[in-house]
This record gives C-alpha cells, structure tokens and sequence, in this order.
C-alpha cells in the first residue's frame, strides 16, 4: 500500500504540512461527496452545513493524524464526518426528525434506496453483494443504523421489535457481513 | 467488561461502533481504548473501511459557497509550518550531514525550506560515562510528538542490534514493524523485522562498526507481516531519530 498511490493522501500529507493550497483542492475534491454523507444522516441542510465546516477544521487539525496504511483517506475522512453526524443526533436537546415517517416507509415498501447506489467499485459490489445475503430484517437493521444514525433502541422503535431481537439481528448480520466479505 | 482478552468482544465493539449502533459512554470508552491499543483500533479502521462503500454510495451534494468561507474563517491567520511530514522525509531523504544535531536539522531544513519548523525537544539520557560501554545508540521518537518510543544499541563490535520498546502502543496486530537505517547520502536500506517482544534483536550483516559507520539515523514503519515487499518503506514511518557513536 503506498501512500502517492492516492492522490487524496498527498493532499492529506501536504495538509499535514500546513499547506493551505492543498486543504483547499482537498476540499473542493472531497466536499459533495462528504456533503452528500451528511446530509443523509441529518436530513436537514443547515445542520450538515454546520458538521461538513466542523469536520474540515477538525481534517485539517488532524491531517498529521492520518496514517496511509491503516485507511485510505476518503475511508478516514468519511469516519469523520459519520462520527460527528451521530454525535450531532445525540444531543439532548434535538428535536427528533422523522420520527415514524418516510424513513420506514422507504425501508418497508421495498424501496432499495441508498443500497441501490452502491454499485461501482470492486469494494462496493462485494459489499452489495454480501449484504443482498443477509436476511431481510438484518440488512434492514444495519442500513437503518448506518445510513440514519438510529440507536439500538430507536431500530427497535422504528421496526416495532423487541430491543434484544433488533440487537441480535444487528450482531449476526454484522458477523455474517464480515465472514462473506472475507470469503469473497 | 473483560475487553482485552476477549477477541470476540473486541471485534463485535469494534464493528458496532463503525456501524453507529455503539452509544454512549460506551462509545466513548471504546475511544479511549483506541487511542491506546493498536490492534483495536485496527479493528476499527478494518470495520470502516467495510462499510464505508455504503456511506459513500451517496449522491454528490456541492456544499453553498459559505460553508468554505466559514472553514477558511476557523483556520488559524498565519499558517505554520508543522513538523516535518514521515513521508516527505523518506522521499527527500539525501542526508550529507552527520552527527545526531545536524541530521536533524538538516532533515527539517530539506523538507520546509521556506520556513524554520521547530527544533524537537531533546531527549535526555542519564548515563554515568565511566559506565558506559562502546556503543552505538538511538532514540527513536514518533516524528510528530517527538515522544521516544525505542531505545537501540548494538556495541561497536557486535553483529546485533538490541531494541527496546518503550511504548508498546506502537505494535499493530497483524502488521510488521520494519527497522531501516538511513545512510548519509544513500537510500534507507532494512536492517530486519522487529520481534514481538518489548526486547528484541535484529541481527546485522556485520560488525556495528561496519554497518553502522555511516548511518546518521535510523526509523522504523509499519509493514505488511513479513516486511516491506519492496526493499523500500511502504508503510508510515512510526518513529525515527538519530544513530549516534557513544564513545
């Protein structure tokens, strides 16, 4: 794995380096698609215009934190912004969004949403592939966690099951995720 | 909660945290416990890298124009340099000076010549001299904390190096640490793989005082098990510090 192999890692070196030039290619490069991530999560734009502004200071802090062989730097910078999402969903006093709406209707009615996205890239397409495996309430779970930040508690509110069967659902479909992606 | 010797446990705190099921104080546990063991993090890193496809499998959104107004705003007036970057420093590496002062500050003024970055804090060792044998010594320090991190030493005759680990956070399971001396002027050629153990050896291909003449400085990286598959460093460069005679 050599680190010039991606340009995003030179860019994140140079940031390092306090390179402002390179902050600002990094962030036109990365910005949609890190945008687009929080947006999701968040479903409201000024909030993920206040975490994507919070995560770029927080990438150019920490540049000097990356390290090449242990993530590629979209991978990183994606653990970043994810991070804050959830953190941000966190907060006590947030009035709570789409409580029972579209989310489950999208989930329930067969819709393939954002799993139909995740198309291109070797990565990708063995991801989709392994999670097409899993059963049906276990890839529900896990989508619904990642894409929307729910809680244990909130997948059991929103898919109407007990907790300690959405938690089951969630561990097995993790273990059954990682044994296909390491057999593929 | 017995973590550290429970593997599953691991692997399954690891995976929900990546998922964002982990909450709490238990998440923020699980963040400390990352910042000081390297195999978990590991599991970690591994878990997001995963699931990142699903994250990124997201339509492009360009952020309004203000929001890099607002970035630019929060970053600092005058932009300092930082230390010198590990990967930087392998690829300018073309070291003409010797002696443990002057590597160093050559090495900085190579990699930011347009400003001065800060010298790193010495390291201080108490030895009494007349105890002292004739020996070849580094210290190897993480190139961003300048905090050490490995003491090597190899007498003037021996045909070994000893190390030893003063942070065993360094170590990531399932990885390599790489030893490379960095000779004046020439490419960083391997010295060995360093054991497990907080004390190891790495042999050399002769006498200290052949091998290690002309070698101002010393680092290790981190590497796929088995070691660089190129003869160059692949991975970061963890630690690095200067070679020095003792006598």
């Amino acid at each position: 794995m050599s680190p010039p192999a991606d340009p995003l890692a030179s860019l994140l070196a140079a940031c390092a380096q306090r390179d402002r030039a390179a902050f600002a290619r990094l962030y036109r490069e990365t910005s949609p698609k890190l945008f687009g991530v929080a947006l999701r999560i968040l479903r409201r734009e000024d909030w993920a215009e206040d975490v994507l502004q919070e995560c770029y200071v927080r990438i150019w802090d920490h540049a000097q934190d990356y390290r090449a062989g242990l993530a590629a730097p979209m991978t990183w910078m994606t653990s970043i912004v994810r991070n804050r999402c959830l953190d941000w969903l966190r907060r006590p006093n947030l009035e709570v969004i789409d409580e029972e709406g579209e989310l489950i209707e999208a989930t329930e009615s067969g819709d393939p949403g954002p799993l139909a996205e995740l198309e291109s890239g070797a990565d990708a397409r063995a991801l989709k592939k392994c999670l097409d495996a899993l059963e049906a309430k276990q890839r529900q779970a896990i989508a619904l966690a990642y894409f929307k930040g729910l809680s244990h508690a909130q997948l059991a509110r929103h898919l109407r099951e007990p907790l300690g069967t959405v938690k089951t659902w969630v561990r097995r479909g993790l273990l059954r995720l990682k044994s296909c992606l390491e057999a593929a | 909660m017995n973590w550290r010797n429970n593997q599953q446990l691991q692997e399954r705190l690891a995976a929900e945290y990546a998922l964002g099921t982990l909450r709490g104080r238990p998440r923020q546990c699980l963040e400390r416990w990352m910042r000081e063991d390297a195999a978990l993090a590991l599991a970690v890193a591994e878990w997001q890298a995963r699931l990142a496809p699903l994250a990124l499998a997201v339509r492009p959104v360009p952020p309004p124009a203000r929001v890099w107004r607002a970035i630019e705003a929060r970053l600092p007036a005058a932009a300092r340099r930082g230390l010198w970057d590990s990967v930087a420093f392998w690829r300018g590496l073309g070291l003409a000076a010797s002696g443990a002062a002057a590597v160093l500050l050559a090495a900085v003024a190579l990699i930011s010549p347009q400003a001065p970055a800060p010298a790193p804090a010495p390291v201080v060792l108490k030895v009494p001299s007349a105890e002292m044998a004739e020996v070849y010594l580094a210290v190897l320090s993480d190139p961003k904390t300048n905090k050490p991190l490995l003491l090597v030493s190899a007498g003037r005759d021996a045909d070994q190096m000893q190390v030893r680990t003063l942070d065993p956070s360094i170590r990531v399971s399932g990885k390599d640490l790489e030893l490379w001396a960095l000779p004046a002027g020439g490419v960083p050629t391997s010295l060995g793989l360093l054991g497990d153990a907080e004390r190891s050896m790495v042999k050399l291909a002769a006498a200290a005082d052949k091998s290690l003449a002309n070698v101002p400085a010393l680092a290790i990286s981190l590497e796929p098990k088995g070691g660089s598959p190129t003869g160059r460093a692949t991975g970061p460069v963890l630690a690095i510090g200067p070679c020095v005679k003792f006598w």
